[in-house]
Formats: structure tokens, C-alpha cells, sequence
């Protein structure tokens, strides 16, 4: 049960970083702060970015307002706001100017977007520090290994101007965050009279600011700072906040062994710091994971990650979300516990198999011993812990290579030549050749996403150097090199898709319809589709209702999909990108399918203009209607290992398949199933479709109600009404 | 292996219908006429055309399909003449809304033992087929056939049954059988009459001999309020099953979602209106069972 006192502080909690709790006298406001950092920039004048970068930190680290609160063990810091941080027009001006000067492909990038046809994202979300060292360091300790690393390279005479400029960038930064400790340290003292709590929260500051963590209070505090100081600050996202049972557990061990702290208290810590990233609210949500195989070869299960899943459950909170890393050593008490959670509704939970993420990327080229112990580094996807960073760096429509097929490499809707010229529609006369041509678009929109996703990601640390990150990664400092740039062993760059389901459809409809009951002509087919099936509602229901859909276990469906992902994999795994690393395939879709959705026409599947497609490797929403053992054989007729990037599925159930315990572990055999043929995510909705249209005209009684979007949870109520009808429309084709 | 058989529906990931994760196969055709019945398309041996008119778009591309003009578009509405339909399935294939459904189909026994094995790799552990309906045990050949490549294949199997049949198609089937899930309605034979259209003691005697060969039995027990929930009933039943070897009991509760499947089949709506048994009233039944 969480305390009394939580309960009271609840409010603080949830309103702490949706508004300024720190005093006004504690510092600068974010507007002044903005202005300071452009100023010093400006001043600063050709310095290098490392450095104007860090200086810029320290300044905020010394101006920005802060606080301690009676009503939370954690710290405040006054640049909460993540849409607003003093670091952002720094870094849009880097940014633009890398757009104004340096990049060839600037106009083919936002003609890509403009049409639809690809997205390529500008990705500095996706780093995860070798959390390790930063529990076996602290901070002045990583400040000090970095000094150890730059005394090194000048010893052996090896500095070069950009090396030194790093290090400089890493050791002002370091600096600066341990004044920042002193000064929330000299306001916790300050106001240590205040309340009983805050003495403690004190001397917890002095101790990460003198060292290492010493228990379970302070390793927590240490993430949240390091989280802080990373995406608040040097505005890079902390994306994952560790594997939170390993890494926390021998702390909790020795606490409760010597009395530090009891369990209860322990809870009382989790439920704090799990509420500071309910505050924080991020659209995405933000990630901690539970479980795998220790380096042991132990499971890392243990008393801890049940009593975070207890807390998580009592806040019931749709972020941070978790991942339940499977080993084949997970207690099926923990998983059940997961499951339970999900089918009440508590369901920001994704289960992810560390079997098959190894497989994965070792299949891409990682060794063993590196992908045996990976991070979790987003919703789903992985690194190996500690060396590497990995960025969604370009989204595919999978869909738009049809209207580029109809109208001869033009995007019909902007006028935009985005695609290849494959000729005239009269002269495709067999599916194969309807194939090829699909094949030959979707190749042009793969080169075109991965040429400007080279021309931009060389110069990711000019426009936004990693220096709380790198400091972390051993081979960083080993290299000097930025580690989000190219100083990781892994470099990864991460191809995404929308659509893939959507697109096999499209292509069964076009095979049967066109070319083998003859139905229509290809002609005649884009001039329906040209006016978004106007006049043809009978056709475009039995295109909707047309038999071979992906995600029903029938074979011929199910071997083009094998044929297209085979494809779509081996166009993009292993390519070398512009940082030293290489290209992954990614079976992820982010909110790509919504908004790539939006960009594009209406498809020969029965999709109408604008319409949402499918995500992930998860079917087009209501058409898998075989259920759902028919829907994971589908999915697992495509290696997994083709997509390193990942490859989530997206379930959803009635509540009634489920209920009791039967139901309970026939949900766990369908993850075993799942992961046995190598599946890699898996997460759950569990949906009556009649709650949900009440919760669509009676949201205020169902504040409450999560939906999983893809990788991360929302409440039903902030979704648009369009999205809300696609998961309406979902549950109502699932039965009981 | 030559034998037929005529489902009504094949349920992939059941999870309710005896132990692990299972495939129903739905039967199609009973003896009993149970007024609550939750699948009344099982009842008729006979395929049938289902109609859920609040899918209906009114396309009428069922119309032109119909070999025995059963379907017609009226002032732009859809009707059926039900009388003239074959249950021939032409119009299920096309229709646009989802509304029209053929209950009925026939398939062999490889067939069948394709349907059941698809999911195979979900039955460990502890899960498997189960063939229920209507009543399956009125095809037992087809059942006896069924089973027996089940069990050759190393499958779990179960039949979920009413108990209303001839001694004789427990024989065909007792030896390929892991586990019968046998309904039972109610103690008195006279109200059972009342309420299923048949005498219990056909029933009752099959349980005696199943429970005497050493079978695995669950009994399963549909609660409908005022229809079979009374003390006096509830106990006599306790005695009666104490006389019997029973792995378990499990009481079911009524629950009235079938409703719009006996419009859609032209059939006269007998469930009770009642509301479904809450957890008290269950528990209530459970522990008279354990006296």
C-alpha cells in the first residue's frame, strides 16, 4: 500500500512538471535563460561546439532555477518543461545552419516528407548510458575517467584540436553538474528546517555529489539526475532508465539486510520516482526494463522487480512504461503478474525475448558475447548494453510506392516526383510484373531515405554533441569521438517501416483481382482510387472484406509477406551508414502509421485517403479475423532476424478470452509460442469494444482507460476521435 | 475413416472449454432444446442461414446469387424469405456487410483433423481439442474417427456433451477420450423435461456407466436463475453427483448475449430475462454441491 504521506504529495507530483514549482528567487526563468545561452553562444563566437555546447550547460547549470520539496524525494530542476529547454535555440540554430550549408539533399528530404513517401527523422532520442559505470562512478567519477582518458591521449601525444575540444566538452559539462549538486545541496540544507525528509534528501546530494550511490534512495536519485541533466539539459533522451531490478538490486539487498531502509520505505522511493515520468508525461512515454540473464547466467528476477511491478500497478500510471525482458529463467509468477496487470487495464507493458534479440543481432553482424547483453533503447528496440546508440533515423511508407506505381513516379496529391518512372499501367500485364514494379518503388524510396539520412547524420554532434552521454561510454573516450556520433563500438541507424500489412494487402487484392479474376483494369483501378472509391462503396467493401488479408495464417498471403519483408531486409541490414556503423531493417512503426497515413491516397486494400495503415508487423486494424493464434502464424512465417531494428506485434483481445486463471496462462503460451519461433516484442490490448464507445462519449467516466498505441500507452481520452474509431473499429471485429 | 461430419464452428484459442489453451469444434445439432440455450444454431442437424440485420448494409448483392430467389431488396431493404433458403451459402460469400452466415458445414475427417491440429504447438501444456456444439456425440462416428487420429497424433482431447444420447456412441468414442465435460441441468426429470424438452434419466444413466468405466468427468453446470438455481435443486444434484467420480464442478453462469443469434435465425426468442447469477449466488451452488 503507498503511504499516507504519498498520497498527500501526489498532487505536488503530478502538477511538477506540468508548471514552475521552483521559487522565482532560486534562479533565471526559462525566456532569460534562453536569451543567456544565445548571448554566451555569441560570444563564444567560433569556439567548437563541444565546447560552446558545455559552457552553454554551465550555464544553465549555475542560472536555472531549482528545488527541494517537502512533498517529493526527488529534486526540481526549473528548465521542466520539455518542449521549452534553454538549450533548444542553440541547437535549432546548429541545426539550421547544418540544413543552410552542409546538406545536399535538404530539398529531396522535404520532398520525401511533403508527399509522404518517407520521413526521415532528425533523431537525437534514442541514447542509453552504460548505466554500469554510471552507478559504479557517480559523477565526479566519470568526470575523472574522462580526465584519466584525455591525460592518456596526451601522454601519447595524440591530442588533436577536435579531440581536446571533446574532452573539454566532457569535463566543463561534468563540472558543471557537480555544481549543480552543490547547489542542490545548499537549498536542501536551506531548507532542511521544512520538513523531516529533507535532511536526508540533503545528505543523499552529498554523496552522489562526493561519489558513488550507497543505497537504494540514492541510485534512484542518481538516475533521475542523470536523466535530468541529459534530456533537460544537454537535451538528449535518456531512453531507457536502465534495467531497473538488476541494477538496483543489490542496494535494495544490503538496505533491507542492515535495516537501512524497510520495504515499505523502498516502496515509498519507487512510487516517487515512478511518478516523476508520470509528470513528465512524455507523448512517447519513457522506458525502464525488468529482467533477462545476468552475466552470470542468472535470471534477474528477483524480490525487487516484484515490487516495482506492485507499485507501478497501485499508481496505475500509463508512464513510464516497461519492458519484461524474457529469459528462459523468468518465473512464470512474474510473468503472470505482468499479464494480470495488462488484462486489468494496467497495460504499459511490453514483453520483449532476449533469445531473440540476440539471434537478431547476431544476425546483423554483433558477436555473441555483445548481443547477448543488450539494452533496451526505445519502445522495443536494443543495443548492446553499454556500446552502441542506434537512431530511427528514416520512416518508409509502405503504401506510397502504389500511387507512385499509378501515376508513373509522381505523387498524386502534391505533384511531387518522388518515385521511379515505371512506365505506363498498360503495359504491366501479370502480377509479377505488377510486383516487380511495386519492388522497384519501394527500392527508390529505401535509396532516397538512406542517402539523405547519410548526408544529415554525419554531422549529428555538430549540431548537438553527446557530452553527458559519452562520458558513459568507454569506447567514447577511448576513440575521443562524440558517442552518439561515431564513437560507439555500435553505430546503428535504424530504417523504419509503416504499413508492411497494409501493403501485402494491397498487393493480394491487385493479384486477385486484377490479374486473376479480371475484374478491373489497373487503369480502371486508379481512377477509383484517384477519387477515393466516390461512386464505388460496393467495391471498396469487398475489397475490405476480400479474404486474403495478412494475419489470418493463410500460406499464400503469408509467403508474399515472407517475400516483401526478405526484401525490404536485405535492401537495408548491414548497409554502412555515414557514422562509422551500419544500417538496420526495423519492423517499427512509431506514429508513422497515422501520419504517413495521412499523407497518402486511397489503397487498392480498401483503405480510403488518409486513413491510417498498419504499424509494426501487427495486421491492418480488423482485418486479421482468424484470431489470434492464426494472426502469430503469420507473423513468425517472417524471420525476425531479418528486422535488428525489432519487430513488435500488436494484440489486442476481449476481455472474456482471458478472464480467470485459464485465460491467464493461455496468454503466457501465447508469448511462449510467440518467442519460441523467434518473435521478438509483444504487447497486449485487451478490449470490449462496447467500453470503449462509452468511453468515447462519456470520457469523464473513463479517465482512467489506456490504449497501447505502438511502443507506449495513452490515455483513451487524449487520443483523436479518428484514432479512437480505428481501435473501436478493432475491438468490434474481435470475439469473445 | 470415410465418415462426415457437420460443424457449425471451429474456435481457435479457446480457452474456456476444458483445460490449457484448446480448438473447439462446434457440432451442429442437439436433442435437448435448452430454453437458455447460448447456441442456438447448434440445435437443427441442419445447416442454416443466419441473418444479422443490424450488419445489413442493404447492398443486395446477395440477391442476384440466390439460386432459389430467397433474398430480395424491398423499398431498398433487404428481406429473406426463410422458407424458400436451402442453406446453400452462395449469398454468405458475398455479402458486403458481414450479416448473412451459413451455420452448417460439412467436412471429412481429415479435414477435420486438419482444423484441430493447426494449433497444435499451443496445447502444451495441458491443452488440446475439444469437441463440443450442439451435441457432438450425435456424430459419433465422425466423433470416434476424429478423436482417434487426435490421440494417434498425441493430442489431448475432450467431449464436451450433454449426455442425452445412446449409451452406445460413449462406447465409440470412451476409448479415445481424455476427459468428458458433461453438462448437467437439472436433478428432476419431470422440470428437466420442462425446461430441455427431455427426461434426465438418460442422462443420469450415462454418467453412472461413464463414471463406472473410470472416465475423467467435469461436470458442468449452467446456473439460470429461476430456472434451476434452487436450493432444493442445487442440493439434489449435490447428491446425485456424489455418487459419482467427478475430476471437478463448475458452474456456469447464465448469461443472455446469444439473444440476437435466435433473430438472426428466424427462431422464437426463449431465453429467460433474467439477470445473470452474481458471484454470491455461484459460490452458494458450489458449496451446496461440496455437502
Amino acid at each position: 500500500m503507498l503511504s499516507a504521506t504519498f498520497k498527500q504529495d501526489r498532487a505536488y507530483l503530478e502538477r511538477k512538471f506540468k508548471q514552475q514549482v521552483c521559487d522565482p528567487d532560486s534562479g533565471l526563468d526559462n525566456e532569460t535563460l534562453k536569451s543567456g545561452v544565445m548571448a554566451l553562444a555569441e560570444a563564444l563566437g567560433d569556439l567548437p561546439h563541444p565546447v560552446v555546447k558545455a559552457k552553454a550547460f554551465e550555464y544553465v547549470a549555475r542560472h536555472v532555477r531549482i528545488d527541494v520539496s517537502p512533498h517529493d524525494w526527488f529534486v526540481a530542476f526549473g528548465c521542466w518543461d520539455r518542449y521549452d529547454r534553454p538549450l533548444n535555440p542553440l541547437l535549432v540554430k546548429w541545426d539550421k545552419e547544418v540544413d543552410d550549408t552542409l546538406l545536399t539533399s535538404l530539398q529531396t528530404t522535404q520532398d520525401q516528407n511533403d508527399a509522404g513517401a518517407s520521413i526521415m527523422w532528425k533523431d537525437f532520442d534514442h541514447s542509453v548510458p552504460d548505466w554500469e559505470v554510471v552507478f559504479e562512478l557517480g559523477f565526479p567519477g566519470l568526470l575523472e575517467r574522462a580526465r584519466r582518458y584525455r591525460r592518456e591521449r596526451e601522454e601519447r601525444g595524440e591530442m588533436s584540436d577536435e579531440a581536446r575540444a571533446y574532452f573539454d566538452g566532457i569535463e566543463i559539462t561534468y563540472g558543471a553538474i557537480l555544481e549543480m549538486l552543490d547547489r542542490f545541496h545548499g537549498c536542501a540544507l536551506e531548507h532542511a528546517a521544512d520538513h523531516e525528509r529533507l535532511p536526508a534528501v540533503a545528505a543523499c546530494l552529498d554523496n552522489l555529489r562526493q561519489g558513488t550511490p550507497t543505497d537504494t534512495y540514492e541510485a534512484l536519485q542518481l538516475i533521475y539526475l542523470f536523466f535530468m541533466f541529459g534530456e533537460h539539459i544537454d537535451r538528449f533522451q535518456v531512453r531507457s532508465l536502465s534495467n531497473l531490478d538488476r541494477m538496483l538490486q543489490p542496494f535494495f539487498q544490503r538496505d533491507v539486510t542492515e535495516k537501512r531502509y524497510t520495504t515499505d520505505q523502498i516502496r515509498e522511493f519507487l512510487a516517487y520516482f515512478l511518478m516523476q515520468w508520470a509528470s513528465i508525461d512524455n507523448y512517447w512515454g519513457h522506458p525502464f526494463y525488468l529482467g533477462g540473464t545476468m552475466p552470470t547466467g542468472q535470471c534477474v528476477v528477483n524480490d525487487l522487480s516484484y515490487l516495482i511491478l506492485d507499485v507501478f500497478d497501485e499508481l496505475c500510471i500509463p508512464t513510464p512504461k516497461i519492458q519484461i525482458k524474457i529469459s528462459p529463467g523468468t518465473p512464470v509468477e512474474f510473468i503472470d503478474k505482468a499479464l494480470d496487470m495488462i488484462r486489468r487495464g494496467n497495460s504499459s507493458l511490453v514483453f520483449v525475448s532476449e533469445a531473440s534479440v540476440k539471434r537478431a543481432l547476431m544476425h546483423a553482424g554483433v558477436p555473441e558475447q555483445d548481443a547477448c547483453d543488450c539494452d533496451i533503447t526505445g519502445c522495443y528496440e536494443f543495443i548492446p548494453r553499454g556500446r552502441g546508440n542506434s537512431t530511427a533515423a528514416g520512416y518508409v511508407n509502405m503504401l506510397k510506392p502504389f500511387e507512385l506505381i499509378f501515376h508513373n513516379g509522381v505523387d498524386p496529391r502534391t505533384g511531387i516526383a518522388c518515385g521511379c518512372q515505371t512506365g505506363d499501367l498498360a503495359e504491366i500485364h501479370s502480377f509479377d510484373e505488377f510486383y516487380a514494379a511495386y519492388l522497384q518503388q519501394l527500392d527508390h524510396v529505401v535509396e532516397t531515405i538512406i542517402r539523405c539520412v547519410n548526408d544529415f547524420e554525419q554531422h549529428l554532434s555538430r549540431i548537438s554533441p553527446a557530452q553527458v552521454f559519452s562520458a558513459t561510454i568507454e569506447n567514447s573516450l577511448k576513440t575521443a569521438r562524440d558517442a552518439f556520433q561515431d564513437g560507439s563500438v555500435y553505430n546503428l541507424s535504424l530504417i523504419l517501416e509503416a504499413g508492411f500489412a497494409t501493403a501485402v494487402d494491397a498487393l493480394m487484392i491487385i493479384k486477385d483481382v486484377v490479374f486473376e479474376k479480371q475484374e478491373l483494369t489497373l487503369g480502371e483501378f486508379r481512377d477509383i482510387l484517384d477519387a477515393d472509391w466516390h461512386d464505388h462503396d460496393k467495391l471498396r467493401l469487398k475489397m475490405l472484406r476480400h479474404k486474403h488479408k495478412f494475419g489470418n495464417g493463410i500460406e499464400r498471403v503469408d509467403a508474399l509477406a515472407e517475400n516483401l519483408a526478405r526484401h525490404l531486409a536485405e535492401t537495408i541490414n548491414r548497409r554502412p551508414n555515414a557514422r562509422g556503423g551500419f544500417y538496420m531493417a526495423s519492423m517499427h512503426s512509431a506514429r508513422m502509421f497515422v501520419v504517413m497515413g495521412e499523407k497518402t491516397g486511397a489503397t487498392p486494400d480498401g483503405r480510403k485517403a488518409g486513413e491510417e495503415m498498419s504499424k509494426n508487423i501487427s495486421p491492418t486494424m480488423g482485418m486479421d479475423t482468424n484470431g489470434v493464434t492464426a494472426l502469430v502464424k503469420s507473423v513468425t512465417r517472417i524471420d525476425s532476424a531479418l528486422f535488428p531494428g525489432d519487430f513488435p506485434l500488436d494484440v489486442m483481445m476481449h476481455p472474456a478470452t482471458v478472464s480467470g486463471e485459464d485465460g491467464l496462462a493461455a496468454m503466457r503460451r501465447l508469448i511462449e509460442v510467440y518467442m519460441k519461433n523467434h518473435g521478438v516484442a509483444i504487447h497486449f490490448n485487451i478490449f470490449d469494444a462496447k467500453v470503449l464507445i462509452e468511453a468515447q462519449k462519456h470520457p469523464e467516466k473513463y479517465e482512467g482507460l489506456q490504449v497501447r498505441v505502438c511502443g507506449w500507452n495513452v490515455r483513451f481520452s487524449d487520443i483523436a476521435k479518428a484514432e479512437q474509431d480505428a481501435y473501436i473499429k478493432r475491438a468490434l471485429s474481435i470475439s469473445e | 475413416m470415410s465418415s462426415t461430419g457437420t460443424l457449425l464452428e471451429v474456435k481457435r484459442f479457446a480457452v474456456h472449454d476444458g483445460p490449457g489453451v484448446r480448438t473447439t469444434l462446434f457440432f451442429k445439432g442437439c436433442p435437448l432444446h435448452c430454453l437458455w440455450c447460448h447456441n442456438p444454431e447448434s440445435i437443427s442437424p441442419r445447416p442454416q442461414l443466419a441473418c444479422f440485420s443490424q450488419k445489413c448494409l442493404d447492398c443486395a448483392e446477395c440477391v442476384p446469387v440466390c439460386p432459389e430467389n430467397a433474398h430480395a431488396l424491398i423499398e431498398d431493404k433487404h428481406v429473406l424469405e426463410r422458407e424458400r433458403c436451402t442453406a446453400c451459402g452462395a449469398c454468405e460469400t458475398v455479402c458486403l456487410g458481414g450479416a448473412l452466415r451459413l451455420y452448417g458445414k460439412t467436412i471429412t475427417v481429415a479435414e477435420g483433423l486438419d482444423l484441430a491440429l493447426e494449433d497444435r504447438e499451443y496445447y502444451e501444456p495441458g491443452g488440446g481439442v475439444t469437441l463440443s456444439g450442439g451435441e457432438p456425440l450425435l456424430q459419433a462416428d465422425f466423433c470416434r474417427d476424429l478423436l482417434a487420429g487426435l490421440k494417434q497424433a498425441g493430442v489431448h482431447t475432450a467431449v464436451d456433451t450433454c449426455g442425452c444420447v445412446n449409451w452406445a456412441a460413449f462406447e465409440a468414442v470412451l476409448p479415445f477420450t481424455d476427459l468428458f465435460l458433461v453438462d448437467f441441468k437439472h436433478a428432476d426429470s419431470a422440470t428437466h423435461r420442462r425446461l430441455t424438452g427431455q427426461g434426465n434419466e438418460l442422462i443420469v444413466a450415462n454418467l453412472r456407466r461413464l463414471s463406472a468405466a473410470g472416465a475423467d468427468i467435469e461436470i458442468r453446470m449452467p446456473l439460470i436463475p429461476g430456472c434451476n438455481d434452487s436450493d432444493e435443486n442445487l442440493r439434489a444434484t449435490g447428491n446425485l453427483l456424489a455418487e459419482l467420480n467427478l475430476c471437478r464442478v463448475k458452474v456456469l453462469p447464465y448469461h443472455a448475449m446469444a439473444r440476437s443469434k435466435y433473430t438472426a435465425l428466424g427462431l422464437p426468442d426463449t431465453m429467460p430475462t433474467v439477470d445473470p447469477p452474481d458471484r454470491q449466488t455461484l459460490n452458494r451452488a458450489l458449496s451446496l454441491f461440496d455437502r
